[in-house]
């Protein structure tokens, strides 16, 4: 894969004690997936009404500052909840995930969406002031809005595919 | 029962069958258009609680996500018969799935009329009564959502 393997780390985290009680409990699966379910949903919906925005097709009479603002504290909130039952669900099986294309897919294309978010509110959200009304935003805020419902779908559908045997190695 | 037979022996069950790509996509769509569904829900749902857009009216916030909310109901509908076509008999048998359903209809009816209601009336006529029925909602739906994650797990 590459010259520093990973392999070893999620090998470790495997054999844990906790991990082992965790993934071999009864209920622990199904209370750890639905409210990653739920969480992501939560989260990912929020972005997408804030994109929605964004791209001139949603909520059009609401300034956009606005909505990032009012909105910005339950995305986090919900992102947080995601990442904790995310990680729970990880760190119960991490060999499961360790052989799957679609695991790794999914990691990096959230690293480019948080990038997107990022790289939107260093750059083209400081002008805000100026189109914060505006039905259709300027065409910067368009793309990231676009570019944020896509890759935000992608990490949906990739940590959907990990359920599957596809492109499963090891 | 004879209706879960009829909806086991529809066509198009067949190529959900016969394809292994067919379902897990069906299932995709499921997935995206429970997202879309969720912001509108719970957007409203927040602003009911007196969070989130709380400088414009609860009837504006309302009427904006309603055709969000819509469609992304009408995109769980559109792949979910599939979803319980393909496996009909399985589903019948299965409790969680019944609940689910039931879970489902009580969702439904509250947000078709209570909430609908509420979401449009006048904020000040309705008062602490808007915080129940978001909480409601929320409830329901998350019971739905969690109801319907642990059809296969249970």
């Amino acid at each position: 894969m590459s010259l520093v393997s990973l392999r070893p780390l999620f090998e470790w985290v495997d054999a844990f004690p906790s991990s082992i009680a965790l993934r071999e409990s009864d209920y622990g699966y199904a209370v750890m997936l639905s409210s990653h379910v739920v969480s992501m949903a939560l989260f990912a919906g929020l972005i997408v009404m804030m994109d929605l925005r964004l791209v001139g097709l949603g909520y059009v009479r609401t300034p956009i500052s606005q909505i990032q603002k009012r909105l910005f504290p339950w995305q986090m909130l919900s992102l947080g909840l995601s990442s904790i039952t995310g990680g729970l669900l990880f760190y119960s099986q991490p060999m499961r995930y360790y052989g799957k294309v679609f695991f790794w897919t999914k990691a990096v294309v959230m690293v480019l969406a948080g990038a997107n978010a990022l790289a939107f509110h260093l750059t083209t959200y400081r002008s805000v002031a100026a189109w914060d009304s505006d039905p259709v935003p300027p065409f910067r805020a368009r793309l990231a809005g676009a570019l944020s419902m896509a890759l935000w779908a992608g990490v949906v559908v990739f940590g959907r595919l990990t359920a599957y045997p596809w492109l499963t190695f090891n | 029962m004879p209706f879960f037979q009829w909806l086991d022996s529809l066509p198009f069950n067949k190529a959900l069958h016969v394809s292994d790509w067919l379902s897990p996509a069906n299932n995709l769509l499921h997935l995206l258009s429970l997202v879309m569904f969720a912001g509108a829900l719970v957007i409203v749902d927040l602003r009911l609680l007196g969070r989130g857009l709380t400088q414009e009216p609860l009837a504006q916030v309302a009427r904006n996500a309603q055709p969000w909310l819509i469609g992304g109901f009408l995109g769980l509908l559109v792949t979910g018969i599939p979803a319980l076509t393909a496996t009909a008999m399985m589903q019948y048998y299965n409790s969680t799935f019944w609940l689910k359903m039931y879970i489902l209809l009580a969702g439904l009816i509250f947000t078709a009329t209570v909430r609908r209601k509420v979401t449009l009336a006048n904020e000040a006529r309705v008062g602490h009564w808007a915080k129940v029925v978001g909480l409601v909602s929320m409830a329901l739906w998350a019971g739905v959502a969690i109801s319907a994650r642990l059809i296969m797990l249970l």
